[in-house]
Parts: C-alpha cells; sequence; structure tokens
C-alpha cells in the first residue's frame, strides 16, 4: 500500500468517524432538513423547509439525504484540486446525466410546448399543459419553419440526405450574422467612440483644470495606441511599432485590473461552499 | 454543389436581418428569428442527447475504461428525463387545480427540484469556487513570467486589489492629499478611469469590426467551413 | 350606448349635487391633436392634448386625478378607456394600431369624485403612415455601409493583387507548432469551440478555426477531441471537421465520435472536460470562442497537463485569465480575424484591410469629436464647434436618440 492510499484511507476513515460522533453528539443534527406544510388551493399538500424550532417543523428524510448527498458531491468536487480520483469521477458522472436530462426537460416544457405548440397546436396545449394560453389563440402556420428546419438536422443519420442538414446551420448562422453585424457596429463601435469623445482642454468654473485635462488626453491616447496594436495591415515597426507597444502595455494595465476585480468575487464562491459545508451540513457555526 | 442552397440561406436570413434593423415593417422579423431559433436549438438537443446515450452506450458495451461512470451518467439522465418530462410529484398550479399538468417542472420538493438542489447546485458551485484556487496559481505563473507584459498586468493587479481594500489604505494614508493620485486607492482610481476605460473601449471597438467583417464574409459566402466541405 | 350611460351618470350627480349642494363636472382637455408616430410601421399614433384648466390644485375638489382616452377603430367605438394617464400628463402614444385602419381618439378628464368631463376629440380621424425608413438611424446606416463598404472593397483590391500583408498573429502561427508537439508526442489535441451555441459570432469564429485545425491534424493523423456543450455546434462542428479532413484528403482518418455532446450546463460540461484532460493529458489545447467564468478553470487544468495551450475570446473579462494562463492568446478581434489570416486567400485577408479602414473611421471621429468638444468647451455651445460637436454627438453618434 502506498503511503498516498494510506492517507487516503485514513483521512476516509477519521472523517466518517468524526461524522458519527458528531451526528451522535451535536443538538442541531447534522445536515437535517425540517419542513412545514404549505397551504394550497388545489388541495395538494407541499412542503417548504423551515427552521428545527418550527412548531409545524417535521423532519424531512428526503431532503436530509439530499443535503448529504450534496456534501458528499462538493468534497468530491473539492478532491479534483489533489488530483483526479474516483469521487470526481462519481460526482463528473452524476452531473453529466443530470444536468442533460434537465435542459432536456427545461427545453421540452420552455421551448417545444411553451413556444412551438402553442403556435401549432393551441387548443391542446391549453387542455393539456397550459390553461392560461387564450382561447382565441389561433395557429400560426409560420412556426412549420423551424419545425421543419429542425427535421433537416436529423437527415445527418441518413447518407443520401446529409447535405439537407446544413440547412437549418446556414439559417441559423446567417441569420445571426445579419443581426450580429448591424446591432454590435451600434452598439459597441459608435457608443464606444461617442463615450471618448472628451474634451482635451478642460475648464471648471472659467479656470484650467490640468489633472480632468490629462486625464482625458491621457484616455484619447490610450484608446488611440490600442487601436493601434489591432491594426493588421501595417507592420509593427519603427514608430508605429512603438506606439502600438504602448497600447499593448495598457491592454496588460486593463487585463490586471480586470484580473483583481475578479480575484476578490472568486474568494466569495469559495466562502459560499464553506459556509454550506459548515453551517447547513455540519451545523459548526451558527448563522 | 451542395452548399450552393445553405450559402444562398445564409445571405438571405443575413441580409434580411441587416435590413430588418432599418425598416420598421421588417423588425418583428427580428425576435422571430430568435424565437424560432430557440426551437430549432430545442430540438436539435434531441440529436445531442442521442449522442450522449450512444456515446457512454458504446463504452459500456465495449467496456472501455471507465466503463462504470457511463453507467452512472446514463441511469441519471434517465432518470431526471423521466421525472422532468412526467413531472413527477409535481401538483397542479394553485390558478388551475383541475389541470394535473399546470404545474411548473421545477416546483419545490418535486423530483426534479431535488436533482437539481442537491446535484447539479452544488456540484457547478463547487466548480466555480475552484476558481479561487486556480486564480492563485495563474497569478504567481504570470509573476514568474519574468517578461514586461507581465510585470505591468501583475503589478497593475497588486495595485487594484490593495486600492480596494483597507489595507491599501492603510500603507499609504501618510500621503499627502494633492498626491492623492499616488496611494493605492488614488492610483486604482486613475487606472480605473484612464487606462481600463480605453482598453475596454479599444477592444470593443476591435471586437465590432471582427465581427463586422466576419458576419460579411458569412453573409457574402467567403467563410463557409461551417458548412463542411462542398462536395 | 356609453354615451346614454354617461348621460345617466351625470344626471344622478347633477341631483345628488343639488341635494348636497356639491360641484359641477371638471373642464375638458382641449386642442386634441394626433399625430402619427414616425419610424414606425404603421402601429403607431401619438395623441396629445391640452391639459384641462382644472388639472392643478385650486381646482379643489373638481381637480383633475385621471384621463381617460377612448378609441374609435373606424367608426367602431371602445366600451373601456385604452389608457388611463395620470393628471399632469398631456401626452399617450398608442402602439396597437393597424395600418390599414382609421381612428378616432377622445380624451376624457376625471375628477376625484369619478365626475367626468365633456369629451374633447380632434376633428378628423386619422390612419397611421408605415414608414419604410427609420429615419432615427440614418446614421448607424451610413456608418454600417461605409464599414461594409470598405471591406468589400477591399476584397475586391485583394482579388486583384493589391498587397495582402497582414502582421504576424503570434497566436495563430503557433498552431503548426502545435500540432506538430502533439504528433512528436503520440497524445491527442483538444479544441474546445467555447460554451455557446451557434447564434454568437464567436462560435463560428471558432468552429472555421476548428476546420485549419482539423486540416492539419487530418495530415499528422493526430485526433483532435472536441466536446460541445451545444447540440448544433456539435452538429456543426463535425460537419466542419469532416470537411477538414476531406480537404486534406484524409476522409478515413475521420472519427465522428470524437466530436460529442456533453451537456448544456456550464460547469457540468466543465468538470467533464476537466475530467477527460486529466486522464488523457491532450499534448495542445485549443480554446477558441465565446467563454465565461469556466475559461481559467480549463486553461489552469491544461497547465497542469503540460499541454501547449492557445486561446482566443471576445469576452473581455475572460482576457484576463486567457493571457495569464495560456501560452498564446488572441485578444478580442484577432479571433475573427483567424479565420482569415489561417486561409491565406487574397480575398479573405483583404476583409481584414476593410476592419483596418474601420479604425481608421474611429480614430478620425474620437480625434475630430475631441478637437470639436475641446472647441465647444472653450468657445461655448453656441459657437461653431459647439454645434458641430452636438450635431456629431447627437445625430452621427446617436447620443440623443435612444439608438
Amino acid at each position: 500500500m502506498t503511503r498516498e492510499l494510506m492517507i487516503s484511507w485514513f483521512l476516509l476513515i477519521a472523517g466518517g468517524i468524526g461524522l458519527v460522533v458528531l451526528s451522535a453528539t451535536s443538538e442541531k443534527g447534522v445536515g437535517t432538513i425540517y419542513v412545514k406544510p404549505v397551504p394550497a388551493a388545489n388541495q395538494v399538500q407541499t412542503w417548504t423547509e423551515t427552521q428545527r424550532t418550527d412548531s409545524a417543523a417535521v423532519f424531512s428524510p428526503y431532503r436530509t439525504a439530499g443535503v448529504w448527498l450534496a456534501a458528499f458531491l462538493t468534497l468530491a468536487v473539492f478532491s479534483y484540486l489533489y488530483k483526479d480520483n474516483v469521487f470526481y469521477k462519481l460526482a463528473e458522472s452524476m452531473i453529466v446525466g443530470v444536468s442533460a436530462g434537465y435542459y432536456l426537460v427545461a427545453n421540452f416544457w420552455d421551448s417545444i410546448v411553451a413556444l412551438l405548440m402553442t403556435e401549432l397546436t393551441p387548443q391542446l396545449v391549453r387542455n393539456w399543459a397550459l390553461p392560461s394560453l387564450s382561447e382565441t389563440k389561433t395557429v400560426d402556420p409560420w412556426f412549420l419553419v423551424p419545425l421543419v428546419l429542425s427535421l433537416f438536422l436529423f437527415c445527418r443519420f441518413v447518407p443520401r440526405l446529409s447535405w439537407l442538414a446544413r440547412w437549418p446551420l446556414a439559417f441559423v448562422v446567417g441569420t445571426f450574422a445579419g443581426l450580429r453585424l448591424v446591432s454590435i457596429l451600434d452598439a459597441d463601435f459608435i457608443s464606444q467612440i461617442r463615450s471618448t469623445i472628451v474634451p482635451l482642454i478642460v475648464l471648471t468654473n472659467g479656470s484650467f483644470n490640468v489633472w480632468a485635462s490629462i486625464r482625458n488626453l491621457g484616455l484619447l491616447l490610450s484608446v488611440v495606441t490600442c487601436l493601434a496594436y489591432f491594426f493588421f495591415s501595417v507592420p509593427h515597426q519603427g514608430l508605429f511599432g512603438k506606439v502600438s507597444r504602448v497600447g499593448v502595455w495598457v491592454l496588460m494595465i486593463t487585463f490586471g485590473a480586470s484580473f483583481a476585480f475578479t480575484v476578490m468575487g472568486r474568494i466569495t464562491l469559495l466562502t459560499r461552499r464553506f459556509e454550506f459545508l459548515f453551517i447547513d451540513w455540519l451545523r459548526l457555526i451558527d448563522p | 454543389m451542395r452548399n450552393v442552397v445553405p450559402l444562398v440561406i445564409a445571405f438571405v436570413a443575413g441580409v434580411t436581418m441587416m435590413l430588418a434593423l432599418f425598416v420598421p415593417v421588417l423588425q418583428p422579423l427580428q425576435e422571430r428569428a430568435s424565437v424560432w431559433f430557440i426551437i430549432l436549438a430545442a430540438i436539435a438537443f434531441l440529436i445531442g442527447g442521442t449522442n450522449l446515450l450512444l456515446h457512454h452506450a458504446r463504452k459500456i458495451a465495449q467496456q472501455e475504461a471507465g466503463w462504470g461512470f457511463s453507467a452512472v451518467t446514463l441511469v441519471s439522465f434517465f432518470i431526471t428525463v423521466f421525472v422532468g418530462l412526467a413531472k413527477w410529484g409535481v401538483p397542479p398550479s394553485d390558478a388551475y387545480p383541475n389541470h394535473p399538468w399546470s404545474g411548473n417542472y421545477i416546483t419545490e420538493g418535486a423530483p426534479l427540484w431535488w436533482l437539481y438542489q442537491y446535484i447539479i447546485d452544488p456540484v457547478t458551485s463547487t466548480m466555480f469556487a475552484l476558481l479561487s484556487f486556480y486564480v492563485a496559481s495563474a497569478a504567481y505563473r504570470a509573476f514568474r513570467a519574468k517578461n514586461t507584459e507581465a510585470m505591468i498586468l501583475l503589478g497593475t493587479a497588486f495595485i487594484v486589489l490593495l486600492g480596494r481594500c483597507s489595507a491599501g489604505t492603510f500603507l499609504t494614508s501618510w500621503v499627502p492629499e494633492s498626491l492623492e493620485a499616488l496611494t493605492f486607492p488614488g492610483a486604482t482610481a486613475v487606472i480605473m478611469a484612464v487606462f481600463t476605460t480605453a482598453g475596454q473601449r479599444a477592444i470593443m471597438i476591435g471586437i465590432s469590426l471582427g465581427v463586422a467583417a466576419i458576419s460579411l464574409r458569412i453573409i457574402l459566402g467567403l467563410d463557409r467551413s461551417y458548412l463542411g466541405a462542398d462536395e | 350606448m356609453r354615451q346614454v350611460s354617461k348621460l345617466l351618470v351625470a344626471i344622478s350627480f347633477t341631483a345628488s349635487m343639488w341635494s348636497n349642494g356639491a360641484v359641477a363636472a371638471p373642464r375638458p382637455a382641449t386642442d386634441v391633436t394626433v399625430t402619427d408616430r414616425p419610424n414606425d410601421a404603421g402601429t403607431g399614433l401619438i395623441v396629445k392634448w391640452t391639459l384641462s384648466p382644472d388639472d392643478e390644485e385650486s381646482a379643489g375638489a373638481n381637480r383633475v386625478v385621471v384621463y381617460q382616452i377612448f378609441r374609435q377603430v373606424n367608426g367602431k367605438p371602445s366600451e373601456e378607456p385604452v389608457a388611463k394617464l395620470n393628471a399632469g400628463n398631456n401626452e399617450y402614444s398608442d402602439s396597437n394600431c393597424q395600418s390599414d385602419a382609421h381612428y378616432q381618439y377622445e380624451v376624457v378628464a376625471v375628477a376625484e369624485d369619478g365626475e367626468t368631463s365633456a369629451i374633447a376629440t380632434h376633428a378628423e380621424r386619422i390612419r397611421p403612415v408605415v414608414q419604410w425608413f427609420d429615419s432615427s438611424r440614418t446614421w448607424v446606416a451610413v456608418i454600417v455601409i461605409f464599414v461594409c463598404a470598405a471591406v468589400i472593397i477591399c476584397t475586391e483590391l485583394a482579388k486583384h493583387g493589391w498587397s495582402t500583408y497582414v502582421r504576424p498573429i503570434a497566436g495563430l502561427t503557433a498552431i503548426d507548432e502545435a500540432v506538430g508537439r502533439a504528433t512528436e508526442m503520440g497524445r491527442p489535441m483538444l479544441f474546445v469551440p467555447g460554451i455557446m451555441d451557434l447564434d454568437e459570432i464567436e462560435t463560428v469564429a471558432g468552429l472555421t478555426i476548428l476546420s485549419h485545425v482539423g486540416e492539419k491534424a487530418a495530415v499528422y493523423d493526430t485526433p483532435v477531441e472536441v466536446p460541445t456543450a451545444r447540440s448544433l455546434v456539435m452538429t456543426a462542428a463535425r460537419e466542419a471537421l469532416e470537411g477538414a479532413y476531406l480537404a486534406a484528403g484524409r476522409t478515413e482518418g475521420f472519427d465522428e465520435d470524437r466530436v460529442y455532446y456533453v451537456t448544456d450546463e456550464q460547469f457540468g460540461y466543465v468538470a467533464a472536460v476537466c475530467g477527460w484532460m486529466s486522464r488523457e493529458k491532450p499534448a495542445a489545447c485549443f480554446y477558441l470562442g465565446k467563454f465565461f467564468a469556466e475559461s481559467l478553470v480549463l486553461a489552469e487544468t491544461g497547465n497542469a497537463c503540460g499541454a501547449i495551450q492557445l486561446a482566443g475570446t471576445a469576452e473581455s473579462a475572460q482576457l484576463p485569465f486567457f493571457v495569464a494562463a495560456c501560452d498564446y492568446t488572441l485578444i478580442g478581434e484577432e479571433l475573427f480575424a483567424a479565420s482569415a489570416y489561417l486561409s491565406g486567400e487574397p480575398q479573405q485577408l483583404g476583409t481584414l484591410k476593410g476592419q483596418d479602414v474601420g479604425k481608421v473611421l474611429a480614430v478620425v471621429l474620437l480625434v475630430c469629436g475631441s478637437l470639436l468638444a475641446t472647441g465647444a468647451m472653450i468657445s461655448g455651445r453656441d459657437s461653431l464647434a459647439g454645434r458641430a460637436h452636438d450635431y456629431l454627438m447627437v445625430h452621427v453618434l446617436n447620443k440623443g436618440v435612444g439608438g
């Protein structure tokens, strides 16, 4: 048995013993979830999570098992930081299967039923799943177009007809190429130029404001040097090369600042997972 | 030859959408195109789902390394799809109690909700949380690079990090107010107001031109690799 | 019917006024005008009126609290008001019109006690007009046409022998190195075309680079693994890669199963890809498309595997992580230029020149605009520089319009 395996077994056994002892001795209960009934007009009983001390609280083995599974999966993913292992692989395989299934379900109810079937078979959908749909809703035959295009995608599995699968791809790519071409020139090109146009001499209450003027000049020159870096047609040599070099430095400052901003946000994500483990699961810390 | 019709489709669709932003009568087409795309992508999911099934089923059938995990994937997938499509455990909505299928598929307490709450959410959140470790390792490696660009990037990150917390304010609290730009918070403000703003704007201007050019190449049929070979 | 009910209401209130000594109805709004809403498809009309003289505090109990707008469509009146606007408002924009119908609007002022004024209306029925061009976007159209014309003209000039010099882009020249490295080490390559769908231009840009990478990989018989997060992208990636293998004359080397769908869920996809990377240890990793927070997870995992990494995205929030963690990064516009650069075709390289013309336009607008802004600051808004600056900002660059 290698040292690594010995340490792994030791950690597992010690952790297991610790959990057993904590579960037996903890007053708050380790990873226990309580629920209370929710009054509903439709006579069907539903439950929502509540505190243990709530008078209507009932222990929920269903959600308690869920919390324990979530804690196990959290630790399994964290174990990937050390190296790939069987627990991470298990978590990975579960997330792929469950999330793919979830998105299939979401696509079916939110897109196929709510967007396509409501247009092609409104009465059927109204009687079945969406009773809030207007009674006067009529069939829109134009929605046969996306249905037919989608079916063309399946032609890829028929060798003689596989070329038909390109039609929906061309439709999607062409449509959004046209949409994005104009919208991005409006939203990014024009609006960014508009925001960058600033006076190079700033007067505040009639007198020359040195710092504001230098700031505005710096802003304009920085944008111009960065744009020089992105020039493709001119070799980056000589004076132009020096200008584009300054542009690279401005970009590096931009990336450094963005990096710093993001670091603090990422630490918050970690603290949230620790909160789940130590508060919601182990109940070691009072929230 | 077989790419001729798709190229025509791409051209017509692209030009129509370009015009739709200027011709009021065509403007509703934009929203319609977006809805059609959502439907197309949703139905296309069946292809992806089938591919997922076949990919893992083949691994199980051929007993490739790690086939047990493929079995876990398939079982998880089928259970999720079944409870979701059948709206198992989902009560009817309060407004329509006589319509058993009227409830929201992700209602609290339903099995699909349980799968999302206790499998999808914790795993994705924890993967997200790994970023805090990766940020540190990326910063360490970049610092070791020792070229001018890396030094500027890390130096700026250092200044901005300190400038946004009380430690940075404390460290340069002795600097007189007239030289505020030399303090960590002051330098951070200058970096954000001038250089970061300039860099972001230049990147966005460049991206907009790049998107415009590649979109035009696609519409005109110059760029057609997404269609595969022209047989 | 509505007129009769209003008359009955008026009579009963008048009777109660006599018994209680209460007040008369508020005075109506005046000067009701209806005009066609500009820049639409004949779906909008704008109703304006002069406020009722009783629309003020001093009107006391007669004070108007709300204006009700009634509409007649082709002479058929509506039972209920189509809009209710609080006092003080003198304009209503009706967006539910049709270009082949005639409309008449009536404005009724309503006091706090429910008393309604006489009806105020306009002289003639009006029909909305269809505008065939949104004139508020004229300058946007000019700029779009300029940029597109620049790209097309440069493409045509390149076809006819104009210089197609393009400066070297480090990341793209490294593709050969990456493929060669993978071939020597006998390890696969990983290509991630982003995590978004085919409606994103970055994804399309990534797929066009995939075809170039695939062609090189086909020549050296180096496997390329392409896990995707969207089914449509999987379909398009298979088409692109199969086409690449066909172009390289190595159709038999194409393995469709190496391009597969994982899951739509962002971090579920990342978990699977990182797991694959840890096990298969790719020699080269390409991340080209639209990425979000998962960019750093992928790049750091690739580093841990010792892979050479090339990344490119237009998401400026993710660029710092790619720059810090990858060997080569295509920054923003370089990602979109990559497919033209790699193709080497004069026509495509010409489009890069067109992009540069666009950048020249941007610099000219920036410099001229800033000089005009400086002149406006010194000479005042009413000077020539001030007026030119205002025109540039409000009309040309759409500041005053919701564009």
